[in-house]
């Protein structure tokens, strides 16, 4: 609580509000409920899940699908919808590994991993673009760069898998193996966690971006440049997609054109799952972070506990619905989508 | 009346929207701290008249000054760092976020750390907590989402936020409509606090009796004419409710 003289000469009491109420309030609460509940569900169901070696490659699942889903929740905040990341997300792995077959010289791959990262930032651009000065829907605009980039990506490869041949600097720094199988890729995702979550919550972008989100009208009466705001989200979800791209591209060394098709679905899932409303203006980084963490559980998971891999859509479908229901009725009627 | 040049004048203001002349050669104005009441039957062109004053659009013909220097506003982004702030309960503030990040939104505050820009969430918890109460408001806390406040409580925010921003004529339209018995009262009594804080008020109304208890000035419009101008205590509200009804100044010193 802080108190302060007010200009009346009386006490003003600023009252810090109580943590239940806190923890009600936040985007997340759902989600830190349901990624307990699988994670306690699937370590006694499956016995090998509870393991460092399965956790690691959890969260190598996670770290890939999450870097995606905090882009796409941040967009989502501000009210705006991305489906191309994962035409973004092949795009760039697919950059990234030509490139680096091409870039023969010293740091050949960490120029092949930035312009791989200018490319998506980019296309995340076109879709600002289009979407605002052609006044349609960002679902539409992001619908057809998702077809586009996949057609464009089959009909340069047609169809054929590129290995990467590269030198391993940016491979090894985004993807290489330590000990326990933890990789780099962990630290990466917790970095951006940290970073968007310091962007959302402590910068005035952030502040505008909840806005923007929220209610368009009003930031905009107040001064906001809206339509900058928007387009910065917008290249900032198309930038992390490409990196998740490059990130998981490291890891199989090897790229094709079908590579993440419906990827984008998943992170958007994740967002929900995570608590950020689908109408903008609430959610957040860490909430993202956990919604793809119960992806990667579920995955793994469902595959351990003897259940066909095939379960893992269905499993996800539920699961989305639920939490969509208990974060609604968590927040109480303050919160309507 | 004082010779002193007052805050705003505007002078024989037109304005149409096509075959409809909204404004007919209007003269209005608003002193330093005064409360002025917009009065007028629907379509009497009081919410034209204001959106000229706000600079949502230009008068035809006529001219506007503030403290006698003519002035032209592009937009209402001009009008407001000429200290001319429109309130709006609804379209100025996100429900989904706090009272705080409302308070300073497009204006938020920073403080350095290293090379860092960090919003500065104690001073906007400090500062809009103490603009609020200024006028006379409670609220139990800054970190509230304004979805959970009352409409008397969202205005109190708006219009604590244009007067501690500096706001030397705060606009309001119809700030009591849609609210209950008890809010409207709040509403009220914030605009005799703003006033109190130096600022001046123009405030749209329907009702006869709210803009009683606190204007100190009556403006007239029907039809796109001023009809009259009535000094605070000069006709009781039903006289004044009369000449709205009938569109004329019964024994009024102007016609």
């Amino acid at each position: 609580m802080s108190v302060a003289e007010s200009r009346r000469g009386t006490l003003v009491h600023n009252v810090t509000l109580p943590l239940k109420e806190r923890l009600r309030r936040k985007p997340e609460f759902g989600a830190v409920i349901a990624f307990l509940a699988l994670f306690v569900f699937f370590s006694l169901v499956a016995p090998r899940f509870f393991s460092l070696r399965n956790l690691t490659s959890v969260i190598t699942i996670t770290a890939e699908l999450g870097i995606m889903t905090i882009g796409a929740s941040f967009l989502m905040i501000c009210g705006e919808f991305d489906l191309s990341i994962s035409g973004n997300y092949a795009t760039a792995g697919f950059l990234f590994v030509t490139l680096g077959n091409i870039f023969s010289f010293p740091l050949g791959s960490v120029i092949a991993l930035f312009v791989a990262l200018g490319i998506s930032c980019l296309v995340g651009l076109v879709n600002a673009q289009i979407t605002l000065k052609g006044r349609i829907p960002s679902f539409i605009t992001t619908l057809g760069m998702m077809m586009f980039l996949r057609g464009i990506l089959l009909g340069i490869t047609g169809g054929q898998s590129i290995s990467y041949k590269g030198d391993s600097i940016v491979p090894t720094l985004l993807t290489g193996i330590l000990a326990h199988r933890f990789r780099p890729s962990h630290f990466w995702f917790l970095c951006l966690m940290v970073l968007f979550t310091f962007i959302l919550n402590r910068t005035v972008f952030g502040n505008r971006v909840y806005a923007t989100g929220g209610k368009k009208e009003a930031a905009r009466t107040m001064g906001v440049n809206v339509d900058r705001v928007k387009t910065i989200s917008f290249m900032l979800c198309a930038t992390l997609a490409g990196f998740s791209g490059i990130v998981a591209i490291s890891r199989f060394n090897i790229a094709n054109a079908s590579f993440g098709q419906g990827m984008e679905l998943e992170a958007i899932a994740a967002s929900v799952i995570g608590g950020t409303l689908m109408t903008g203006g609430y959610g957040s980084v860490i909430g993202a972070a956990l919604g793809a963490a119960i992806m990667g559980m579920v995955r793994t998971g469902l595959v351990m506990a003897g259940a066909p891999s095939y379960w893992y859509s269905a499993f996800v479908g539920v699961i989305l619905v639920v939490a969509a229901i208990m974060n609604l009725r968590l927040r109480g009627a303050t919160l309507e989508w | 009346m004082d010779r002193e040049e007052p805050l705003v004048r505007m002078g024989n203001i037109h304005k149409s929207f096509g075959v409809v002349k909204a404004l007919r050669g209007v003269d209005f104005e608003v002193r330093e701290n005064e409360v002025v009441a917009l009065l007028g039957d629907n379509g009497a062109g009081k919410s034209t008249l204001i959106k000229i004053l706000s600079g949502v659009f230009p008068p035809d013909q006529g001219s506007i000054y503030l403290r006698g220097k003519r002035i032209e506003f592009a937009s209402p982004e001009e009008a407001r760092i000429a200290g001319i702030e429109t309130v709006h309960q609804d379209l100025s503030l996100v429900e989904k976020m706090s009272i705080a990040r409302n308070f300073f939104l497009g204006k938020e505050p920073t403080r350095r750390i290293g090379p860092l820009a960090v919003l500065d969430v104690k001073k906007m918890n400090q500062d809009s907590q103490l603009a609020v109460s200024d006028i006379g408001m409670r609220i139990r806390s800054t970190e509230e989402l304004v979805s959970c406040l009352s409409g008397g409580q969202r205005q109190a925010i708006a219009i604590g936020r244009a007067v501690y921003f500096g706001a030397k004529i705060l606009i309001m339209d119809e700030p009591l409509r849609n609210l209950s018995i008890r809010e409207q009262r709040v509403v009220l009594n914030l605009i005799a606090e703003a006033k109190k804080k130096g600022s001046s008020v123009i405030f749209i109304t329907h009702n006869v009796y709210h803009a009683c208890s606190v204007a100190d000035r009556f403006v007239l419009l029907d039809n796109g004419v001023k009809i009259g101008e009535v000094i605070a205590g000069e006709k009781t509200p039903e006289e004044i409710a009369e000449c709205i009804a009938t569109g004329c100044m019964v024994g009024g010193e102007k016609g």
